[in-house]
């Protein structure tokens, strides 16, 4: 009751002429601006505290959506499909995990999908982690901005457009293709495969990868490789005794969003995976859209979230949370 | 740099293998696109704008640019009071349960993209909203916001809290606190956030792909289904819109903010 005798009072107080007189006149801007400051001076002083929580609300529904979502499709995932109607029955039951549980053809994707996550997360790391060192000390400022550059272009172009560009490289008459049988060579197939879609997919995590890393190198100071080398220790003990253990909170937190980014994509695998490469979503998205069974494709959703989620709490674990979750909050 | 020369030979070439690997799907587009033939192949038939004429022409891709850029447009509208308040709630504000608030906040992260495009799709069929373009937009923010949240937070940390207290001290109202001593401090945070919010809305496909039906597809979604084995240049020169604004975007940033801001450490 008080939030709507407050809101009619503030609309109230917006819509009220001031008693300027009118041979004088202080500014619009000014006027408005103290209208507005009226209107906020409403919000009574014993509820300053709260002023915070209302800054968050906006915030705390638009990410409600996405849980109410969740919630949605783990309601889906204990329903089963009703065969005769195609709608899901009222009744509640695990017939869902078991089916996806047991199925082989389940069990190839999501291992094939861990594979993937592994392998495009160690490529990545060791391909980013020297290009944010000799972005964050190179002493040219001309060559910093330049790989600078070369990396937000890829970032800022979605994934569509860049599997689009391999497909032009690596299809059958692609580039590739061409340069090899102008060799004398049969021509290879180098698309809807897997390594097409690791390839990819590494080539879509680079930037992610490089600019977690590069504050994490940047917080390393110099002074401590210079100490380094001059106690006798060459350029690769130093980097791996030194540089890389330093590095270690930035390296698990951006390998932990290559890991899961990569657990949980959709696109390469479909684009250049052709379909005989599904990872985890690609399953999913057949589960609703080909085979219409919302029910399973359901329950692969709540597979992937909880695979997700203890992998990463494993590595959390294993190794403490990296630069990701005390992100900058702390005043 | 300090070290050998071996170890400058060995880094470089790991940088030089990046830079092609980042750029050549790029190049390779941009190149495809003046082709003068009807499809691509090498070596190319000839250079023509060709294509460039006929891309106004597609109306299916003119619609759906129009469409996307309607979408990303409305993500950003609502994406940055939503994320600048919260970034500064979260920094400036006495919270309880801060901890599980920052966890909840970051939650867009963590739950897989196919699954929060699922949901929503699930979520806004139950609203009878599905099928209209604006939840699409609402849709990308959900999924990005922690974007705008983290470009706004790692500015407002550097921000002295003295400040507001000195423009208090000077009489000014807390709006015109907020307004011209707490917003100016953060808005090259606001600026990032808001453009990163528009490239990522302008990009984002597999959302999109749930929540749009044939009538009111988006660029991207367009572009995956006119895929296709035998490779047009007419949709080379429609990626090539996304290189042109990559490239905007990335000059942009450049200038509002400086792209070195992304290399400090916290």
């Amino acid at each position: 009751m008080p939030g709507i005798i407050f809101l009619c009072r503030a609309i109230l107080r917006l819509f009220m002429t001031s008693s300027d007189t009118p041979s004088f006149r202080y500014p619009f801007s000014w006027r408005l601006l103290d209208r507005a400051e009226s209107v906020v001076a409403l919000w009574p002083r014993r509820w300053a505290g709260l002023t915070g929580y209302l800054f968050l609300i906006p915030a705390l529904l638009l990410v409600f959506v996405l849980v109410l979502g969740l919630v949605y499709i783990c309601d889906y995932s204990l329903h089963e499909l009703d065969i005769a109607t195609y709608r899901l029955k009222d009744a509640f039951s695990l017939v869902n995990y078991q089916t996806a549980l047991k199925s082989v053809t389940y069990k190839t994707v999501v291992l094939r999908s861990l594979g993937a996550s592994a392998i495009v997360t160690l490529i990545t790391m060791m391909l980013a982690f020297p290009y944010a060192y000799v972005m964050v000390r190179t002493p040219s400022s001309f060559t910093r901005k330049f790989l600078l550059i070369s990396l937000f272009l890829p970032f800022f172009i979605g994934q569509v457009v860049r599997a689009y560009g391999w497909l032009i490289i690596l299809g059958k008459e692609g580039l590739l293709n061409t340069v090899i049988t102008s060799l004398g060579l049969p021509s290879i197939k180098l698309i809807y495969n897997y390594p097409a879609v690791l390839l990819g997919l590494v080539q879509y995590m680079l930037p992610f990868a490089v600019l977690l890393l590069a504050p994490a190198v940047t917080s390393i100071s110099e002074d401590v490789e210079l100490a380094s080398e001059s106690l006798g220790a060459n350029w690769i003990q130093t980097f791996w005794h030194v540089v890389l253990p330093l590095a270690k909170p930035g390296l698990i937190g951006s390998g932990v969003v290559v890991f899961t980014l990569t657990l949980t994509d959709f696109a390469m695998p479909e684009i250049l995976g052709g379909g005989t490469t599904d990872f985890i979503a690609n399953s999913i998205y057949d589960g609703f859209f080909q085979i219409s069974n919302p029910g399973l494709g359901a329950a692969l959703s709540m597979i992937l979230v909880t695979l997700g989620s203890v992998i990463v709490t494993i590595i959390f674990f294993l190794s403490g949370t990296g630069t990701l979750v005390t992100t900058g909050n702390t005043p | 740099m300090t070290g050998s020369r071996s170890k400058t030979v060995i880094l470089w070439s790991i940088v030089w293998f990046n830079l092609i690997a980042l750029s050549l799907p790029t190049i390779i587009i941009l190149g495809a696109s003046f082709t003068a033939g009807d499809i691509v192949q090498f070596p190319p038939d000839g250079f023509s704008l060709k294509w460039y004429a006929k891309l106004w022409l597609l109306d299916d891709f003119k619609d759906a640019f129009l469409r996307t850029l309607y979408v990303s447009v409305i993500c950003t509208i609502v994406s940055i009071p939503a994320g600048t308040l919260a970034a500064l709630a979260l920094a400036r504000y006495r919270i309880r349960f801060m901890t599980a608030i920052q966890v909840y906040l970051l939650l867009p992260f963590t739950i897989p993209l196919v699954v929060s495009g699922l949901g929503m799709m699930i979520i806004f069929g139950e609203v009878r909203i599905l099928g209209q373009l604006w939840p699409v937009g609402i849709g990308l923010c959900c999924i990005n916001l922690p974007f705008m949240m983290w470009a706004v937070s790692a500015t407002v940390n550097a921000l002295d809290n003295d400040l507001e207290n000195a423009a208090a001290n000077c009489g000014a109202p807390p709006l015109q606190a907020f307004l011209t001593v707490t917003l100016p401090a953060v808005m090259p945070g606001v600026i990032t956030g808001a453009l990163l919010m528009f490239i990522l809305a302008f990009n984002e496909f597999l959302v999109s792909l749930f929540l749009t039906d044939a009538r009111i597809v988006t660029l991207p979604v367009s572009i995956y289904n006119s895929i296709r084995s035998v490779i047009t240049p007419d949709l080379a020169a429609v990626s090539v819109v996304y290189i042109v604004i990559a490239f905007f975007a990335v000059w942009l940033l450049d200038r509002l903010v400086g792209l070195e801001l992304f290399l400090k450490s916290k």
